[in-house]
């Protein structure tokens, strides 16, 4: 379902040092979306002209929630937005992340803002009775949210041990790997460079890993072929796939990130 | 509701003078569950060549001030995997549907075209002579008065449809490709594709585009469009596209006041891609 609708704004708070988690009232895709999906942000009359894509990071009642990071000129604008004002958004883009019930266990990885979706995946696994092992890792304490109403188990890490963990996510999960019960199936979001280490260490310890990729895009459709990723095997003669429509989720081991 | 048909020519008449420009709507079934395409007076496809290609490593896009550079190579599925896959969709709208044809050489368009020309679905074609973003695009073709003429003509031998030829605004004057276009059968001008442009990233101080320079769109251009456009109206007969930065009614206004019988629509595809509907409603009134 692709629909462009202009939705109020329910509510515009930070839950972070410059993280905010915007609702947008939105019964159509808080009905319909699934864990991975993403939707595109307008900005008319913008000297930047794209619009911004967002993973969806929860559905709350007929809002579905969005969390950003201000990290420029379009986030910092929406750090303004009221509740009441009305935006232009586009959805529901993408694919989503492939549950695999018969997986033992469920490990969700997260690096910053990259946790947005799997705050989603989390709450969907939950209510179908799966409590997943959930590892989010920031650079320091003060970009943690509150993940109190979370019912994942949670491996907080943080780049300078002000809380939890001291390292990365990925150096969290391997000292915590041998407590797992095999076989896991993990998922992750976040910079490219802790999505190839995953990536590569999955492989290794033969773990499912599907990952969401982050690209710049014009458009979010697949019209403008410009959010492209290397696959290490082409089809027909293609080795590039679309992040926003044949992904965004994609399986590690598809993957080519040496490019 | 007020008539907006146009003719462009005695081949070919359009519902309304608003197309989609080639490599932003995809083949169309892309947007089709988001749109109803039937709106447009015609839909131009993305660029489509002989054999498949994968297109330009990334990353192939960077957005710029009002704007955006492309290098996406010409990526598209090759023509018979176009005929097989998209014929079906497209030949089953009843929007004018223009195929947009890139080569690498002449021999390349010709084939393309011989091979379409037949299907009656296809209203047209729009030659592409002026992508900036692959070796041996085919932007020869579109700065060398000399070869465009050859190319047009030998395409006039293999196709009585409409005819476009796509400029390129890459050139100290467009008046003598235009008029070459003309002299060599050609049934209009479209105009104008992308402008040269790059980008840096001043941490990394590298490009921001893979391949260096890629193709300038979107209202940054505008100005540029209108003022090839101007120039070209004044000594051509045939019917002129309209091309660049279009993103509203007003914009569309100001092309058909320049010279242009019709526009197409292109990057605002990616950043308001419902703008035909409000075009159409300011057009009416």
């Amino acid at each position: 379902m692709k629909q462009h609708l202009s939705v109020p704004i329910h509510s515009n708070r930070k839950v972070a040092q410059d993280i905010y988690l915007l609702e947008l009232e939105c019964p159509l895709f808080a009905q319909a979306a699934r864990p991975g999906q993403f939707v595109n942000i307008y900005f008319p009359g913008s000297l930047k002209i794209f619009p911004r894509p967002f993973s969806i990071a929860g559905i709350r009642g007929e809002c579905i929630q969005i969390l950003y990071k201000v990290v420029g000129s379009q986030t910092r604008l929406m750090r303004t937005w009221k509740p009441g004002d009305s935006i232009r958004i586009l959805g529901l883009l993408g694919n989503s992340f492939e549950l695999d019930q018969s997986a033992e266990t469920h490990v969700l990885l997260a690096g910053g803002i990259g946790v947005a979706p799997l705050l989603f995946l989390a709450d969907w696994l939950s209510e179908q009775g799966i409590q997943a092992h959930f590892f989010i890792g920031v650079q320091t304490e003060n970009q943690h949210a509150d993940y109190a109403d979370l019912k994942s188990r949670l491996y907080l890490s943080s780049d300078d041990g002000s809380i939890g963990f001291r390292g990365n996510v990925v150096e969290h999960f391997q000292e915590v790997l041998a407590e797992l019960r095999r076989p896991i199936r993990a998922y992750a979001c976040g910079p490219d460079a802790m999505l190839h280490n995953l990536a590569g260490y999955c492989l290794e310890k033969e773990i499912d890993l599907q990952l969401s990729l982050e690209k710049v895009m014009a458009c979010g459709l697949g019209l403008c072929q410009g959010c492209v990723v290397k696959m290490r095997k082409p089809i027909d003669g293609n080795s590039y796939k679309l992040v926003c429509k044949d992904g965004p989720v994609f399986k590690a081991d598809e993957v080519l990130f040496d490019e | 509701m007020s008539d907006l048909s146009v003719a462009l020519g005695a081949k070919l008449t359009l519902a309304n003078p608003i197309l989609t420009a080639s490599g932003t709507f995809g083949y169309g079934d892309e947007l089709s569950d988001l749109l109803d395409l039937e709106q447009f007076g015609g839909i131009v496809t993305k660029s489509l060549s002989l054999k498949p290609r994968e297109g330009n490593p990334p990353p192939r896009i960077v957005e710029t001030p009002a704007g955006m550079i492309n290098s996406i190579g010409l990526a598209n599925l090759g023509l018979d995997r176009f005929l097989d896959e998209k014929a079906a969709f497209l030949g089953q709208l009843k929007s004018t549907v223009i195929v947009n044809v890139a080569g690498r050489e002449q021999a390349e368009y010709i084939e393309v075209v011989r091979r379409l020309q037949s299907m009656p679905w296809i209203a047209g074609f729009e030659i592409n002579v002026s992508c900036p973003n692959v070796k041996q695009g085919g932007i020869e073709f579109g700065v060398n008065p000399e070869l465009l003429g050859d190319l047009v003509s030998s395409l006039r031998n293999q196709t009585d449809k409409f005819l476009m030829i796509k400029l390129s605004p890459n050139v100290n004057d467009i008046r003598p490709l235009a008029e070459c276009a003309q002299r060599n059968g050609a049934d209009a001008v479209s105009m104008i594709n992308t402008l040269y442009g790059s980008a840096i990233d001043i941490h990394s101080r590298r490009p921001k585009i893979h391949t260096v320079f890629g193709g300038l769109s979107g209202p940054a251009i505008k100005p540029v469009a209108i003022a090839h456009i101007i120039k070209a109206a004044r000594v051509i007969d045939i019917p002129i596209i309209g091309i660049g930065g279009i993103q509203d009614g007003a914009d569309v206004v100001e092309f058909l006041l320049a010279g242009a019988s019709a526009v197409q629509l292109g990057t605002v595809n990616f950043f308001d891609p419902t703008a035909i509907t409000g075009i159409l409603a300011f057009l009416r009134k």
